[in-house]
């Protein structure tokens, strides 16, 4: 690797990046530290990557308060960039804890970087500036449109409701609006200054213009016109499902009635007793796993908007991936047109795990660039196992990718985080290479 | 509704033993002369009501997202679709239903007139359900739960449907994990990797076979001939015939409304021999290790078909209809050579080594001269890939001291679990079979078989399985070993099995076996578990995965994008 040289201005010397104890979720803090002060008299640049949780472990000391006043304590009260890779509840749900977000609101973050999905106009204006194009803005409205589903799907569903039924409840909860948060980001964003970016696979970050010598590039997620696989095959796609609407609710009164109860519905299917009525009554539970499914294709969707970001100073090159998979990876990784944008990926040193650690959101092909070479990769994983997954071979994180990573270099996870403990953090010289270092 | 069984016999006029109806070739999406290629299926004749409701299946046309449940179809008399229109043929409900119960009919009997004897199903019932509109999503899949394959459609946004119950290798698929999962209702169970990749790779052999057998689908892949209906030398080639029609057929099923299912075939026939593809740890995950199985019969296909070439190519070629005709029958034969090798496949702990020595030595035992070369050409191609015999084959009981029968009665043997397993018990040290171990005997079935010289072999095939609960300490003390970072109180359950196969006297003579004491084996198991995260939600190892059997077989058709890039 050729340490970077930037053209002008002072390249940090050293580079931090905590992970802090969300549970399930993700909350990082990335902190390029200089060797003396920069114009605004602070040696130190923060990058705040995400802040959300779906589950806590137990016990656990902090939530979303006391990790708000820890990140306010490191940056010294200002965050310059703040990036939030996409709208789950594991990756937000912290901006809508209305104490929390007080506390990042008076970091004044100067710049809020979500995806190009996110962008408010994105849904209005159809025809919107290219990129992102139509089909860009259609599928963004799409998104939208499909958590109203999930709504739908989670309030149909009794919270004592265990089981295959309760799972989908659950999956259907996840995909949720969440409207804080977002109304907090929205606000965030009219505030910072230079403002909010919505960005997409190839854009201009413009975090250089505050983090100086630090090159960023932004490897997803590609528009629908960049590539059109972001959205998945037909089925895949939510635009399938909005125009199918009335088909899932049917489904779902079906799959959530009792059976005797489907008989005496006004639209009831009238058959006989016989063999006949009891596969049209056994098969209200296909169609649970077959919602199951579907929602799964808007958690899938959902995961592919999430903002992939690496950063490059010095000998130094750390990726960001957020949750996305591969319909999102492939862009950068096989298009024809995104060769300069994967150059410098088989450098990477430190890998934020994508998805917790699930089975799909670190792609094998992206793990064998690292895979046979002398340079270390640190990896950081947020997770906790428990919440995801009925076996191993389904479960959050996987054994197997932990095992990989593992065979990589250094992997710290928050689920080894004793009690007390609110993050781990890890550093590095920008001049050598090298494993990072932990640093608490 | 059909004519009662007693209202069609009338003295010297038998019942007819076949009947024969018009199906969709391949897909909606192939078409000849611009329009949908279709083919007439020989199936066996039976009662059918409506529905169709035969003995073994049972149609039922209902889609939950719509609310619609079709009347059951009565197909009458006869095929009333010969030379229908595309419209009638991709929107009509009782061509649905023909389309589906036929093609399922032809895969099923392939499987009972390979294995010369009736099949169970794995539920308790003797009619499969199949529902061609069970969901709007591009899938399929069989579910022993309900005792039903789920067939479902995706609108393709210009006005079309794709439709998988109107694809041959889609229902020829899905049918073959009915049949499989029946025979061997073990084999979903954690096991060695090939075992997972067996059902997949299996059904999609099936399902290739099943559509090249069918002579209107060779002969459009062969295009027209060149000159007085003859194909000329030089594109009669293994490596022609390959690049032309198998793998273009591949590429259609992978573009069909199996689409969703992903590529696999396409990537089966396009993998290229190399004797150490199945230690590639790209292989490991049971899809793509299917894919060598595949591969490996494939090859066998274009070996058979060009041997079979041979004798009717001259200067000048050969006719067309005669190659498409040889490549038909090649692909029959092979799809037998297959299924019957099943009888002889262990019910557990199965690898690929047994799929090809049971393939050979159940083809030996029907046709011991190989005049045509296939069993070499089988095993040649399958060695290619990697795969050989195994060390512990197929036991030849001849040999070997003679088992006890004296308190054996040679007529329960036949057809009784209890009395196979006071026969096993009686002569466990003949079987070398460790007493200590629990023992079932799962099934006793009968099969009758016609050889190639027109003589009868009647066996019957009993399987038995063997478990073990332990913990990973005392697997330890019997293994020698752990893998690393195993928690020696982690509850473990091993498996062994086999089959013992009796001829017409009643006299054991094959002995199939995966001991439960071979440690090796259990180690390299285990291992495979330990590394692929494969516990049950208590965190045990080596038991069923909780998960419904019928999801188990709608995971396995995940997307195919994500096939080679998950963990």
């Amino acid at each position: 690797m050729s340490p970077k040289s930037p053209e002008h201005g002072p390249t940090p010397e050293r580079v931090g990046v905590r992970a802090h104890q969300v549970g399930f979720g993700d909350c990082f803090l990335v902190s390029f530290t200089y060797a003396a002060a920069l114009e605004d008299d602070r040696s130190e640049r923060h990058v705040m990557i995400d802040f959300g949780s779906t589950r806590w472990p137990k016990p656990h000391k902090g939530g979303y308060v006391e990790i708000a006043r820890e990140i306010e304590k490191r940056t010294g009260g200002k965050l310059d960039v703040l990036v939030v890779t996409h709208r789950h509840k594991d990756h937000i749900g912290g901006f809508g804890d209305e104490v929390a977000a007080a506390i990042i609101e008076g970091l004044h973050p100067s710049l809020v970087i979500r995806s190009w999905t996110e962008d408010p106009k994105a849904a209005a204006d159809a025809e919107g500036p290219a990129p992102p194009g139509k089909h860009s803005h259609n599928f963004a409205a799409d998104l939208h449109s499909a958590q109203a589903l999930a709504e739908q799907i989670s309030s149909t569903i009794p919270p004592e409701r265990r089981g295959l039924r309760g799972d989908l409840r659950d999956l259907a909860a996840h995909q949720l609006a969440n409207v804080d948060a977002i109304k907090f980001l929205d606000k965030l964003s009219e505030q910072a200054d230079p403002g909010g970016l919505y960005l997409y696979a190839g854009a201009d970050s413009t975090i250089e213009s505050l983090i100086p010598g630090v090159a960023v590039k932004v490897l997803g997620p590609p528009t629908v016109e960049q590539w059109p696989e972001v959205t998945g095959q037909r089925s895949d796609d939510p635009e399938y499902w909005i125009a199918r609407r009335p088909a899932l609710a049917r489904m779902l009164a079906t799959a959530v009635a009792k059976p005797e109860d489907l008989r005496t519905a006004a639209d009831a299917v009238r058959t006989d007793p016989g063999s006949v009525r009891w596969l049209v009554e056994k098969m209200r539970d296909q169609q649970a796993h077959s919602l199951l499914r579907i929602v799964t294709t808007l958690e899938d969707a959902l995961n592919n908007t999430s903002v992939i970001l690496s950063f490059e100073t010095g000998t130094r090159r750390l990726l960001f991936p957020g949750d996305a998979q591969i319909e999102n990876w492939s862009y950068c990784l096989r298009s024809d047109e995104t060769e300069e944008l994967r150059k410098g990926l088989e450098d990477v040193d430190l890998y934020k795990v994508g998805h917790h650690g699930s089975r799909n959101a670190s792609p094998r092909s992206l793990l064998a660039k690292w895979q046979g070479r002398t340079l270390p990769v640190t990896s950081m994983l947020s997770t906790l196992p428990g919440v995801h997954g009925k076996s191993e071979a389904t479960a959050v994180p996987r054994k197997t990718l932990t095992d990989a990573l593992a065979g990589l270099g250094p992997l710290f996870r928050t689920d080894a985080l004793a009690e007390e403990q609110l993050f781990v953090e890890v550093g590095a010289s920008t001049n050598e290479t090298g494993p990072y270092e932990v640093l608490s | 509704m059909g004519k009662l069984a007693f209202e069609e016999f009338t003295e010297g006029h038998p019942l007819p033993r076949t009947a024969t109806w018009t199906v969709i070739a391949q897909d909606p999406s192939v078409r000849l002369d611009g329009a949908i290629l279709t083919t007439r299926a020989q199936v066996p004749a039976e009662f059918l009501a409506a529905g169709p409701r035969g003995a073994r299946f049972h149609v039922v046309d209902y889609d939950p997202a719509t609310g619609t449940l079709e009347p059951q179809a009565e197909l009458g008399e006869g095929d009333r679709f010969e030379g229908a229109g595309d419209g009638i043929l991709t929107e009509d409900p009782v061509f649905r239903a023909q389309n589906v119960y036929a093609t399922a009919a032809r895969t099923l009997a392939a499987f009972e007139s390979g294995l010369g004897r009736r099949l169970p199903w794995a539920f308790r019932g003797h009619q499969l359900y199949l529902v061609p509109r069970a969901f709007p999503e591009a899938n399929a899949y069989y579910s022993g739960d309900e005792g039903a394959i789920y067939f479902g459609y995706e609108d393709s946004g210009d006005g079309g449907r794709k439709q998988a119950c109107l694809s041959h290798d889609i229902v020829a698929h899905e049918t073959t994990h009915a049949v499989l999962d029946g025979l061997r209702p073990r084999l979903v169970e954690p096991g060695l990797p090939d075992q997972a990749a067996f059902h997949e790779g299996f059904a999609d052999i099936v399902a290739l076979l099943s559509v090249f057998s069918i002579r209107e689908v060779v002969e459009r892949l062969l295009g027209p001939a060149h000159r007085r209906g003859r194909i000329p030398k030089d594109a009669l080639s293994r490596e022609v015939l390959s690049e032309s029609a198998l793998f273009v057929l591949a590429e259609e099923m992978g573009t069909g409304a199996g689409s969703a299912r992903g590529s696999g075939l396409r990537r089966s026939v396009g993998l290229t021999a190399d004797a150490h593809r199945l230690d590639d740890p790209a292989f490991s995950e049971p899809h793509r290790r299917g894919e060598i199985l595949v591969a490996a019969v494939m090859q066998t296909l274009v070996s058979m078909w060009t041997a079979r070439l041979e004798a009717i190519t001259d200067a000048e070629g050969a006719d067309r209809s005669r190659v498409a005709e040889e490549g038909m029958k090649a692909a029959e034969h092979l799809l037998r050579m297959m299924i019957r090798g099943l009888d002889y496949m262990p019910p557990v702990e199965l690898e690929f080594a047994d799929v090809v020595d049971s393939v050979l030595k159940a083809d030996e035992v029907l046709a011991p001269d190989d005049a045509h070369g296939y069993r070499t050409a089988l095993a040649e191609a399958f060695a290619s890939f990697g795969i050989e015999r195994p060390r512990r084959e197929i036991v030849d009981l001849s040999g070997r001291p003679s088992p006890v029968y004296d308190r054996m009665n040679y007529e329960i043997l036949r057809a009784d679990t209890d009395e196979v397993f006071r026969f096993i018990w009686e002569n466990a040290e003949v079987f070398e079979i460790d007493r200590r171990w629990r023992l079932h005997v799962d099934a006793v079935r009968p099969s009758v078989r016609v050889g190639p010289d027109g003589l009868v072999v009647a066996e019957v095939v009993a399987d038995y399985l063997q478990t073990l609960e332990l913990s990973a300490e005392e697997f330890a003390e019997y293994a020698g070993e752990l893998p690393v970072g195993l928690d020696p109180k982690t509850p473990l359950q091993v498996f062994g099995g086999g089959v013992l196969i009796f001829d017409q006297f009643g006299r054991a003579k094959l002995h199939q076996t995966k001991p439960l004491t071979d440690w090796d084996r259990q180690l390299l198991r285990l291992r495979h578990l330990v590394d692929q995260g494969l516990r049950d939600s208590s965190g045990r190892i080596g038991f069923s995965l909780g998960l419904p059997r019928g999801q188990r077989f709608a995971l396995m058709h995940v997307p195919d994008r994500r096939v080679e890039e998950d963990w």
